[in-house]
């Protein structure tokens, strides 16, 4: 697996050649990824038939190119309507769907399309690089780690709380306890869940996602015409190709932001379990705490946007790591595709890249050739698509009802699931209207059982000793790390007011 | 000169609106720490891998929510709060619609498995978008609904083979196709 520029040179050009595959496979992933309910996993096992039936080389490439767009579509939605079309865009509307509702949700396209092209780009280049070392990641973060990582997902609770502590942690414990719901990890006992056998599981995070966001801002917007504010309406009505411009130098101009949390995104890719949604809500996190201007964010901040959206197209690179060096498929979309790949003959691991190097290199040169391709196919997209902002709200929330209802019921095919999206929607309804924020009951919906499983995981495996959460020296870094995140902005705020007041 | 919200009113009814409605504040601390409360009746009996976080989570959600109570009870004896529901209803003139939306939508959600994805959301759209626009436009919402209700069975039940609700429409189709 050493870097040799000409052969790399070489598989981008045979990456390239598939541009007849790797197209259609854009604009596909991008509507799948924009529906709730869709994701690329599902669409993979939909066109199963049709992947299997292709060369493995073009097969590959086509559920390569759709799991990258799809990544990049299910942020759309969030943005101009505050519908996360994945668990792994639920950071997105934070600061998104503020920008839109301002009249630049053109803009916020723009400024999504490059970071999460640009991130997807270079962490596929960097994992290209340095798979080795990122494969040994992957060996050296066990549950103890994974704990202290998801904590720095789970304290983003309190800095939603910012505003309103007592609310912020209110919603977010309330979101762990719903999360709680389903089965226990060990012994398979049933936890709260009222008698119903489609709660074992755990809550289903579609509806959850479906409820909390669309639902709930649906039934919100009706008694106002738009979802737009005056000024936003008069914004919108003057817009050319002014914003998309503004929103790609925007971009641009903060190279840095996309680099190192595109970078967070990568390496919480590579740890099988840990997902998008994992790595964008760390992101926002990580970059609100270290801003100049964390009182900025949740209001429309360009870093607010850049952060989730670089993070969790950083994701997409890091979950072929483990799949193709050690044969662990990192996400869902990974495990299918390692199911189409051994289907095929091909085996994973080292032998891979003895024997079938280009097979193992072509996933991250094909990735590479669909952001850079995606750059200049969607990018003249952001003007028109933002334009679904001005359809009044008596058509839009209809709409957006039934659509994700129906998205709901998709992934497991269960008409409960509607249900449920309906009773996240009336909590959702009750959260926006009481200040109570969704986004921290979110969190605690999607990290709560993460955390929790891995948290039995390692008292199982210490027989309940605590003490063993800081028995690993990697482990107790990242702990220094996160109590060092935590305190990091109150002495930055006092520093900040101690200047304030000096001047 | 200009006029401020609340200018014309009685002392009494200014005074009213000063307060803050916090009832709805309650909604989400109360039925959370209920909730937990049932949650922990049903871990009782369970090994403690079962037990341990819900505990944790539980008892910290119930202490939260009994210190905003405290907050918003206290706030209601100082004169400062009312536990009224104005602020989740507001704007009061409109809570008919949102609930005869809430209706359609159970409606839609029942209906679906029975009348299937096409013919429920036409059914669905048509009304929900007259009911928001007070019967206006019946035309262009005629035409839009049937459009995203034959555009959604093309696109995903038709192109993408995705198993929505099947019913009349699609089983016909099915059958022509």
């Amino acid at each position: 697996m050493e870097f040799d520029p000409a052969i790399f040179l070489a598989l981008f050009e045979e990456a390239l050649g598939y541009w007849w595959v790797i197209l259609p496979a854009i604009f596909l992933g991008l509507i799948v990824g924009a529906i709730p309910g869709f994701s690329a996993a599902n669409t993979i096992i939909i066109l199963l038939p049709l992947a299997i039936s292709l060369p493995v080389e073009i097969g590959f490439v086509f559920m390569i190119a759709l799991y990258a767009s799809s990544r990049m579509g299910a942020g759309i939605p969030a943005i101009l309507v505050n519908i996360p079309g994945t668990a792994g865009a639920a950071a997105t509307p934070l600061d998104g769907y503020p920008m839109t509702q301002q009249g630049r949700g053109q803009q916020a396209l723009a400024i999504s399309f490059v970071s999460s092209a640009l991130g997807g780009l270079l962490t596929t280049i960097l994992a290209l690089l340095a798979m080795p070392w990122l494969a040994e990641v992957a060996f050296h973060l066990h549950s103890v780690e994974m704990i202290v990582i998801m904590l720095f997902g789970v304290s983003l609770i309190a800095t939603i709380a910012a505003e309103d502590t007592l609310k912020g942690l209110i919603a977010g414990f309330f979101g762990l306890m719903i999360g709680s719901i389903g089965a226990d990890h060990v012994y398979e006992t049933p936890r709260g869940t009222m008698g119903f056998l489609e709660l074992y599981d755990g809550v289903p995070l579609i509806p959850a996602l479906v409820g909390l966001f669309a639902i709930s801002e649906a039934f919100s917007v009706i008694d106002r015409d738009s979802i737009l504010t005056e000024r936003g309406k008069v914004a919108m009505r003057d817009s050319g190709w002014g914003p998309t411009i503004e929103g790609m130098q925007l971009a641009l101009s903060r190279w840095w932001h996309i680099i190192w949390t595109s970078i967070i995104g990568l390496v919480i890719g590579v740890i099988p379990g840990a997902g998008a949604a994992i790595a964008s809500f760390v992101a926002y996190q990580q970059s609100r705490t270290y801003s100049k201007m964390p009182e900025l964010y949740g209001t429309g901040h360009l870093e607010g946007l850049i952060a989730p959206e670089s993070a969790n197209n950083g994701v997409t690179s890091g979950t072929l790591v483990p799949l193709l060096v050690i044969g662990i498929p990192g996400g869902a979309t990974a495990a299918i595709m390692l199911v189409v790949l051994q289907y095929h003959g091909v085996t994973m691991g080292t032998e891979l890249f003895m024997e079938k190097p280009e097979l193992a290199y072509l996933p991250f040169t094909t990735m590479a050739v669909t952001y850079f391709l995606m750059l200049f196919t969607i990018m003249p997209l952001a003007r028109y698509m933002s334009r679904v902002t001005v359809v009044r709200t008596v058509y839009m929330a209809p709409l957006v009802i039934s659509f994700t209802l129906v998205g709901a019921f998709v992934p497991r095919e269960y008409q409960f699931d509607m249900l449920l999206a309906l009773i996240f929607g009336v909590i959702g309804y009750i959260a926006r209207k009481t200040d109570y924020h969704v986004a921290a009951i979110l969190i605690g919906i999607i990290l709560g059982p993460l955390l929790e499983g891995f948290f039995i995981r390692v008292m199982k495996m210490h027989q309940g000793d605590v003490s063993a959460l800081f028995s690993s020296t990697l482990g107790n870094v990242l702990w220094v790390c996160l109590v060092a995140n935590l305190a990091l902005p109150y002495f930055m705020k006092r520093r900040r007011s101690k200047k304030a007041a000096k001047a | 000169m200009t006029v401020k919200e609340g200018d014309g009113l009685p002392d009494e009814e200014q005074e009213k609106e000063k307060r803050a409605s916090l009832g709805g504040d309650l909604i989400i601390p109360v039925s959370g720490s209920i909730f937990a409360l049932y949650y922990f009746t049903t871990i009782w009996n369970s090994p403690w891998t079962a037990q341990v976080s819900a505990f944790f989570i539980g008892a910290v959600l119930i202490f939260l929510s009994t210190i905003i109570t405290i907050r918003i009870v206290r706030a209601v004896r100082a004169g400062e709060a009312h536990l009224n529901f104005d602020h989740l209803l507001a704007p009061i003139d409109f809570m008919g619609k949102r609930i005869a939306l809430m209706a359609l939508t159970i409606a839609y959600i029942l209906g679906v498995q029975w009348g299937g994805f096409t013919i429920t959301t036409f059914i669905f759209l048509s009304l929900a978008m007259l009911l928001l626009n007070s019967g206006k436009n019946k035309k262009l919402i005629f035409i839009l609904s049937l459009t995203m209700a034959l555009g959604g069975w093309a696109l995903f039940i038709w192109a993408f083979e995705t198993r929505f609700p099947s019913g009349p429409f699609e089983n016909m189709m099915k059958g022509i196709l």
